[in-house]
């Protein structure tokens, strides 16, 4: 959805000529409009468009048989709060002026109406419009970006918390070891039976501390610094993490990384975060029942990351707008992520490149190349 | 002589973590003492003769760099190794430029735990034998030796 685009206009209004000709002369101003004879046809408008608002502004009659511009305000500002409402009254009627303001309503205009006047007004109310939801998505997008963060720096806070008692138990399972060993089973009957519980002690441990240090690789430490990344291992970690979601969605997460060198100087928190958020989209992608695969070929100076599903893949017209600041086509509070566009920033900061290959229907490919050497600057003729 | 149990002093204010750690490193026949906080472990250096030291680099109040300096300022044979989280890595690396031997990330491998501390204890017996060796080549020939 692009913000800038959005100048679209409802008119509502119990005269039919009266609409029709200024309808005929906004759009000749390059507004989209619609129109709606009264209270219900204007609601029909927005029958089942519960996410996005059909259009920006209204420009709402007060003076209509049945029901009254006021109440339909008062229904839009209760149902679509976002919308602004520029109310036509009556040249005799201020007070109805007034109350819609205070009702919520942006402005109202006296009829007979000034076109110019109202053109004035709707550009004013747009400006407002584009305003506060360009700010309620970058409340989005920071509130999102916080949640991370902490959930970073809380997931780093508890592996670290972790770390002592599991130091403790692996002690304590060490100890218990050394005493079942220099025992007999003379003196300790059921010799056997510890010995089992404590090597299930021991192996929940190890699984434990895995887990924990799975975590910590997911959270950045310093900034840019370029160290030895191995990316069949991220490949396979990044699979690992991803497994029991997928599994459970009857997806299935293939690794082809043979034959390609897959060691390269980069940031290895970077490199996880980008496909975590590739596989994770690639997981929504497919829905239920596919296969995702995970890749690495060799590319001269290059390397090639690749995430390829089998899902409903990107319309053409789609591709360029998925890489866009704001878009996202989850609701806000899945909180997946930050998206693509900052998936391509993070990619680009690496020195590296995207490429995005799609067909509807049959599946979407993520290329992600990234330079096998330490780059001071990234060239721009370099892939 | 390498058999010789090995004088550990833990020092943790973790107590459970030292108590099983104490025990488990006595049942395989070093000698242990323990110690809850820096001061406590600068405390039982002064009154003990002690090989290694496994010191907790996070701890509150005197925290385990610091001990680390004191430590070498005061018995700068004694070997330490440091134990660490994952988000104090930095720390001990640092803390080996002090002069630590090496240090182990929790929760470490109880074997891993133990060869380190023989090699840890390794480093401080080759130590002392060289001075052993250069104290006798400064003895004139005859008296003087204590």
């Amino acid at each position: 959805m692009r913000i800038l685009d959005a100048n679209r206009l409802l008119l509502v209004d119990d005269e039919a000529d009266f609409r029709a000709a200024l309808k005929r002369r906004l759009e000749k101003r390059g507004f989209a409009v619609l129109e709606a004879g009264d209270g219900n046809q204007c609601r029909w408008i927005f029958e089942g468009r519960a996410d996005e608002d059909p259009v920006d502004v209204v420009i709402l009659d007060v003076k209509m048989p049945g029901e009254s511009g006021i109440e339909v305000l008062g229904w839009l500002k209760a149902n679509h709060p976002r919308i602004e409402v520029i109310l036509l009254t009556g040249h005799a009627s201020t007070a109805d002026g007034v109350e819609g303001i205070k009702k919520g309503a942006f402005d109202y205009l006296t009829k007979p109406v000034e076109f110019q006047h109202l053109v004035q007004k709707v550009n004013q109310a747009i400006e407002k419009h584009n305003n506060l939801k360009f700010k309620e998505k970058i409340e989005k997008q920071m509130a999102s970006a916080q949640r991370l963060a902490s959930l970073g720096t809380l997931s780093a806070g508890i592996a670290h918390e972790i770390d002592n008692p599991l130091a403790t138990m692996k002690e304590a399972a060490a100890y218990l070891r050394l005493l079942l060993d220099k025992s007999s089973p003379l003196d300790m009957p059921r010799k056997k039976d510890f010995e089992n519980a404590v090597g299930k002690i021991e192996t929940a441990i190890e699984r434990a501390r895995r887990i924990t240090h799975q975590l910590l690789g997911f959270v950045k430490k310093k900034e840019g610094t370029k160290v030895r990344t191995d990316l069949k291992e991220i490949v396979a970690e990044t699979a690992v993490f991803a497994e029991k979601e997928a599994r459970n969605r009857g997806i299935r997460i293939v690794q082809a990384t043979e034959g390609a060198e897959g060691v390269i100087w980069s940031d290895p928190y970077e490199i996880r975060q980008v496909l975590l958020n590739l596989l994770t989209n690639a997981i929504h992608a497919v829905g239920r029942d596919g296969v995702i695969t995970l890749s690495l070929k060799d590319a001269g100076p290059s390397v090639e990351l690749s995430v390829e599903d089998t899902g409903e893949g990107i319309p053409e017209e789609n591709i360029k707008t998925i890489l866009e600041p704001f878009f996202t086509t989850k609701s806000p509070d899945m909180g997946t992520g930050l998206g693509l566009y900052v998936t391509a920033g993070i990619i680009d900061r690496l020195c590296g490149k995207m490429d995005i290959f799609s067909q509807v229907g049959k599946g979407s490919c993520f290329r992600i190349t990234l330079p096998r050497k330490r780059k001071a600057v990234c060239d721009s003729l370099e892939p | 002589m390498t058999n010789a149990p090995v004088r550990v002093l833990i020092v943790d204010d973790e107590k459970d973590f030292v108590e099983m750690f104490s025990l488990r490193l006595q049942e395989t026949g070093e000698t242990v003492y323990t110690a809850g906080s820096g001061r406590e472990c600068l405390d039982v250096l002064g009154e003990e003769n002690i090989d290694v030291v496994v010191l907790d680099v996070k701890m509150p109040g005197m925290d385990g760099l610091e001990t680390l300096k004191e430590i070498k300022k005061r018995n700068p044979l004694v070997e330490v190794i440091l134990l660490t989280g994952h988000g104090t890595i930095e720390t001990a690396v640092l803390g080996m430029k002090l002069g630590a031997y090496d240090y182990l990330l929790k929760p470490a491998e109880p074997i891993e735990i133990s060869k380190k501390l023989k090699d840890a204890r390794r480093r401080k017996q080759e130590q002392e034998a060289r001075i052993r060796e250069a104290e006798q080549k400064t003895l004139p020939s005859g008296s003087f030796a204590l």
